[in-house]
């Protein structure tokens, strides 16, 4: 099974997942546009909010974001306006990229079986890129070295004037 | 009026629903917090609560431990859990009501969700 083979039904559940989330919880407007496969030198951003997935298939599902977006959805899943990019907005972030992973996982569950999920990382900076110096297959499966020279599946977003995108890299495990 | 135990590691999901909750109407007294099912034991025991929203994935002790562990204790063990999880497929949903989950709420969820769910163990304005 390779990424590519799957873009269309995996941009669907991603995009039909994160529409879920901002109809109910964040309640802000929310277009996106068709996904691409794109390297990780493509990838500058100043939030990541990640959660990885293991089992029959393993990847990650990433949340890449400017700061003021994040204040903006944080403010609005909080429900009160934060001015300031503090844990808190980094919680709500990793919370975001929780139920989004979680509801994508349902989806490939269906297919591919039971998998599990990680407890949401969060990082925050200025013109961050996710890079790692090895591509070697090590110990656990879902690191992010495994993954780091592969592409990833990137659906691009637009909520309240403010872009930001869902990555996506799976492999079929080799257990 | 009631006590509700809201046991998730993370301390902005356990705001939300403690703000959703109070925005769909339901009636509750004070709000108990826990960041993980050995926590969230402790304060099921020693605090009197008269529900549990518990999350799934969580360190130190899942969710599903946890409500294995407060159904085995003994003590208080029978307080309504209701599970708040990103975990939605099916085969969750039965193992979690097989080990003594009373309710399963889906994360996202919006008020209306949460008050239908809750509405069961919570009275409402």
């Amino acid at each position: 099974m390779t990424l590519e083979s799957r873009i269309e039904t995996v941009t669907v559940d991603i995009a039909e997942s994160t529409r879920t989330l901002f109809e109910t919880m964040i309640m802000m407007d929310l277009k996106y546009d068709a996904a691409s496969l794109v390297d990780d030198t493509q990838i500058k951003t100043d939030v990541i909010g990640i959660v990885s997935f293991t089992g029959k298939c393993c990847g990650v599902i990433a949340l890449f974001c400017s700061k003021k977006f994040a204040l903006k959805v944080a403010s609005a899943i909080l429900m009160t306006e934060l001015n300031e990019f503090t844990g808190e907005v980094k919680d709500a972030i990793g919370e975001i990229a929780n139920m989004i992973a979680g509801n994508v996982k349902t989806k490939l569950t269906a297919q591919y079986g039971d998998m599990q999920l990680s407890i949401p990382i969060v990082i925050a900076g200025e013109g961050l890129s996710i890079t790692a110096g090895t591509n070697h297959p090590i110990g656990a499966e879902s690191t992010l070295s495994w993954f780091s020279r592969d592409t990833w599946l990137m659906t691009p977003f637009i909520s309240n004037n403010e872009k930001f995108n869902i990555g996506l890299l799976m492999r079929e495990s080799n257990k | 009026m009631p006590k509700v135990l809201i046991i998730d590691d993370s301390a902005v999901m356990r705001k939300i629903i403690q703000r959703n909750i109070l925005q769909s109407g339901l009636l509750v007294d004070e709000f108990v917090e826990a960041g993980d099912g050995r926590e969230g034991l402790e304060k099921a025991i020693s605090n009197n609560v008269d529900l549990i929203l518990c999350d799934w994935n969580m360190p130190n002790m899942t969710g599903i431990e946890f409500v294995k562990a407060l159904r085995g204790s003994g003590q208080k063990s029978n307080i309504p859990i209701v599970m708040v999880t990103t975990e939605g497929g099916e085969t969750k949903i039965e193992e979690a009501k097989s080990s003594g989950a009373n309710g399963y709420l889906t994360k996202p969820f919006t008020p209306e969700q949460l008050k239908s769910k809750l509405g069961n163990f919570l009275l409402v304005k």
